[in-house]
């Protein structure tokens, strides 16, 4: 028992390589998808969605996750994998509209609908249907009003009809295109036209897939495990690359990278916590033992979040940033290093606490920007150029981080400082310092990203600077760190000044994230109690609070009280 | 000598650096937010390029919560600007010493006065402007697609058409009905004016919009009035669009419906003489012809998200002996006669390309501008990470 602080790190490691293991394990085996029916051979199989080749699989998380906000249904025998909802939709028509996949939060919506049941927000199309005409009349009267002004109302009912005509689509076989191009001459197509009179398709892969299906319907395990095989063999030889991304790609949405990493995060940040707490009592075994613990934690999220990064690098072939999504998931990856060399040189523990809280927050963020569906999709061709990508969106993002990492930096100071005495001496000396050494490397990234994004508009329609909403935010970055640098150099702020401004600077940095993006959906109209918007006004409030209890004079913080 | 000095010294100071720099965030979150309701343009305009500016209250505030009345005086990005380029002009004139410690800082202060310059000469001299051409089709002019004309082109000598055009800003006057001038053929009345348009076809019209207009195509279809673009939408263009009676003397000659979106000139007759009638964006001409041979739009397949587009064009240009072919795509404009060429937009149905046609002569500042500011910035705190990280390490 006495050696346990000790031990403690390696016991965690040993926990968190088993934890590991068992995430890949269930990745590459069949995981939920066991059963009589080869669930997991059919969820391999690729299909062309939104223009990217992906496995059916990963088309069927992300159409429920659209229509009812999870990658899982209520099944007979409790929550099932979306691939087996998709395929019940294709083969049982009148058994899937008994699914309760369709999420309706609104109440006028729920009372137009006559939708009484208020312990459920997910209704089936059984439930629905009988109300399609007055929903048609409504979505077609919120068309009428530009997607700017509709009340909430109005958008929640044309998403409803949205997603309705996309059911409808989908259970024609309309969406996705199935058929793969096997042959010279062939593309991705639909199993089904839009014409009911055509000849169906005749090629290889629509008679294979229409086999597997009808096997499927009937029940036939047999029949259809040998014809998905059969299947994979035939698109194995013909369509090798499309075959080995799919089945990489299904391991990898069962793996659950960034899900596995936030919690990694959120446990580090939590022992971090508890060594902070108990350093009054044991400051010298348990307080490095449970920090030694942490970083081991941080070093394994961060390895398996650079596995998920990787991973989309290769599926996609693009540089890591292509959208919000994947800007959420890599700023908080790159604060993790850039937290842990400020931990090098400070030692004292808070620093790690810091980049554990921006990785869990930032995979926070992007699983709730995931819900729009592919977080693969394809660019606009004005965005195709992977050496732009590379270099600015990527430097420019690294800036992000950077800011927001100087802003928590200086968020773990005040509190620390003023409501406890766990800064004392060197901490206090320390943690300043690192605050200014980030928003140095942040004035430095965000400035040479701010304007190599300049250079390729330049590039692109020949106007370095356009003052659109999305450069003015990254130029609001750019002098917020250019500010507080100066007002630094001339004097006029100290360490409290600093970490007032750098906690600020998570406003400016939220706002050029988000704010600029939530612009264009009419803060100024409606939807203002949209629940990013209300989770953005949040996070700026609290961060109006700490910089308030930064204001505090010295003589009053704890931790500097005890120094003397 | 003290007194210039002293001068020098208090406009070099940092405090007033930390003020102009706040100043400026507060001048680009305004021009962000009025975004929402105005065109980019506008906004450029009014805010960035202006020594002053009118910055409404309201702005800050969603309407739903709170009804704020009233302006407040702020200085405008031009201001902002000479002030920061003297700051930094004086600083470096006070305390200027040329040595290792300070190069970085020097490097990218120089930068930062040549991003600065870079700003300032494109909104004086930046010119930019659209191409459209149908496949087949030439064209040796470059529309403006911010501001509009009335062009009304005497036919009747084979060789020359002659064209007088009239600014649309004086059709858009309030106040101003009727526009009089010797070198036009008759009166303009403006019946309606409007800023941004929308066309509706025969069937989507109804029976008093069709009656607008007494002549022309505007008896088929009408034009009806949209909120003006905003910089939030990401679209930049206002198409115009009104409704103008012709009169000679106090006889009329009808009621025209005019915009750019009618391709087709309209005719007006003035005593047996025709005469062309149309508004459209002004046009600057050149000397060179690019004629568009193919128009490529590829999409992802099953979606309407574009893959690419390009545009193969030929372009010749008789006195300079210029006579080629050239593909121009996403991100590989081409470059000739101090003009640039974008490959911007494509007519509805692929049937043609727009090009933006950019002229700045200070494109080439920010690439100088940012290798300046990234090796001295990379330098100065470059030099003193290695400084902590050696202290760190002994």
């Amino acid at each position: 028992m006495k050696n346990l602080p000790r031990w403690f790190p390696a016991i965690v490691l040993i926990c968190v390589v088993a934890f590991v293991v068992s995430i890949f394990a269930r990745g590459i085996g069949a995981g939920d998808l066991t059963g009589a029916m080869p669930l997991e051979g059919l969820a391999r199989i690729p299909v062309s969605a939104g223009g990217r080749t992906k496995p059916l699989d990963t088309y069927a998380r992300n159409e429920l996750l659209r229509m009812s906000g999870k990658q899982t249904f209520e099944g007979d025998g409790g929550s099932r994998p979306a691939i087996e909802w998709l395929l019940e939709l294709w083969t049982k028509p009148e058994a899937a509209a008994e699914r309760r996949v369709f999420r309706i939060d609104h109440p006028d919506v729920r009372s137009l609908l006559a939708l009484t049941d208020a312990t459920r927000t997910r209704f089936s199309w059984t439930e629905i249907s009988p109300k399609l005409e007055e929903i048609f009349r409504q979505a077609q009267l919120a068309s009428e009003v530009s997607r700017k002004k509709q009340d909430p109302f109005q958008k929640q009912i044309t998403d409803l009809y949205g997603k309705l005509s996309e059911y409808v689509q989908v259970q024609n076989l309309r969406e996705p295109y199935t058929v793969a191009p096997l042959a010279a001459g062939e593309e991705w197509a639909p199993l089904l036209g839009t014409d009911p009179h055509a000849k169906p398709l005749e090629t290889e892969s629509a008679l294979a897939l229409r086999g597997i299906l009808a096997s499927y319907a009937m029940g036939d395990a047999a029949d259809c495990t040998r014809r998905v095989a059969e299947y994979h063999a035939v698109l194995d030889a013909k369509l090798p690359s499309a075959g080995a991304a799919s089945a990489f790609e299904v391991v990898m949405s069962r793996c659950e990278p960034f899900y596995n990493a936030s919690i990694l995060y959120l446990v580090a940040f939590l022992l971090g916590c508890v060594a902070m707490l108990v350093s009054p009592m044991s400051p010298d075994r348990w307080k490095p033992s449970l920090l030694r613990s942490a970083l081991v934690l941080i070093a394994v999220a961060f390895a398996i979040q650079t596995f998920g990064l990787v991973s989309r690098i290769y599926l996609q072939g693009r540089p890591p940033v292509t959208n919000l999504y994947s800007s959420a998931v890599f700023i908080g990856w790159a604060c993790v290093p850039l937290a842990l060399v400020g931990e090098w040189f400070s030692r004292i523990g808070v620093l790690s606490m810091a980049a554990s809280l921006i990785g869990f927050a930032t995979l926070v963020v992007a699983h709730n920007l995931s819900a729009s569906g592919d977080t693969m999709e394809m660019m606009q061709a004005v965005l195709d150029s992977n050496f732009w990508l590379a270099t600015h969106v990527v430097v420019v993002t690294i800036g992000y981080s950077a800011t927001f990492l100087a802003g928590f930096i200086a968020i773990f100071y005040v509190v620390g400082g003023v409501f406890t005495k766990l800064l004392r001496g060197d901490a206090m000396k320390a943690l300043p310092k690192m605050v200014y050494g980030v928003i140095c490397f942040a004035a430095f990234a965000s400035f040479v990203g701010t304007v190599l994004g300049g250079i390729w508009a330049d590039q692109s329609w020949g106007r370095f600077w356009g003052w659109d909403p999305k450069e003015n935010g990254a130029a609001l970055i750019v002098v917020w760190n250019l500010l507080i640098l100066h007002a630094r150099w001339g004097g006029m702020i100290r360490d409290r000044g600093v970490a007032a401004l750098a906690i600020a600077g998570n406003i400016v940095t939220s706002w050029s994230w988000f704010g600029t993006n939530m612009l264009g959906v009419g803060l100024h109209s409606y939807g203002f109690m949209d629940s990013a918007v209300f989770a953005l006004v949040t996070f700026c409030l609290v961060q109006l609070v700490l910089v308030a209890c930064a204001l505090v004079p010295t003589a009053r913080w704890r931790s500097l009280a005890t120094t003397s | 000598m003290n007194k210039l000095n002293s001068i020098l010294k208090s406009l070099s100071s940092l405090r007033l650096t930390v003020v102009l720099l706040a100043l400026s965030m507060v001048l680009i979150l305004a021009g962000t937010l009025a975004q929402t309701e105005q065109g980019v343009w506008m906004v450029v305009e009014r805010y960035f390029r202006s020594l002053y500016v009118a910055i409404p209250f309201q702005l800050f505030v969603p309407t739903k919560i709170l009804r704020i009345p009233g302006v407040f005086p702020f200085p405008g990005g031009l201001t902002l600007g000479v002030l920061l380029f003297v700051n930094l002009l004086a600083a470096h004139a006070v305390r200027f010493t040329l040595s290792w410690k300070r190069a970085g800082m020097i490097a990218t202060h120089a930068g930062v006065l040549l991003l600065l310059v870079g700003e300032f000469v494109t909104g004086a001299f930046a010119k930019e402007g659209n191409m459209t051409i149908a496949e087949g089709a030439s064209a040796n002019y470059i529309e403006d697609t911010r501001s509009c004309e009335l062009a009304v082109i005497d036919t009747s000598d084979p060789g020359d058409d002659l064209v007088v055009v009239v600014p649309a800003r004086m059709l858009g006057e309030a106040g101003r009905d009727v526009i009089t001038s010797g070198m036009l053929p008759f009166s303009v009345r403006v019946v309606e004016w409007m800023p941004n348009s929308r066309m509706l076809g025969p069937m989507q019209a109804s029976k008093g919009q069709l009656a607008k207009a007494t002549a022309g195509v505007g008896t088929q279809v009408a034009a009806t009035p949209v909120a003006v673009a905003t910089g939030v939408d990401g679209a930049d263009i206002d198409i115009p669009a009104a409704y103008l009676e012709f009169k000679r003397g106090d006889a009329s000659l009808g009621t025209y419906l005019v915009s750019p979106q009618l391709n087709m000139p309209q005719t007006v007759d003035v005593g047996g003489k025709r005469y062309e009638i149309a508004l459209r964006f002004e046009r600057g001409y050149r000397p060179y012809t690019v004629k568009l041979i193919d128009f490529k739009h590829d999409r992802f397949v099953g979606t309407e998200t574009a893959r690419n587009f390009s545009s193969l064009v030929r372009l010749t240009d008789p006195s300079e002996r210029v006579d080629r072919e050239v593909l121009i795509s996403m991100n590989n404009p081409l470059r000739y006669a101090g003009e640039t060429f974008y490959q911007a937009s494509f007519a509805p149905d692929d049937s043609g390309t727009v090009l933006q046609v950019v002229r700045n002569p200070g494109w080439l500042l920010p690439y100088v501008s940012c290798a300046l500011v990234a090796l001295g910035l990379l330098v100065h705190f470059g030099s003193r990470l290695i400084g902590s990280v050696r202290r760190k390490v002994s």
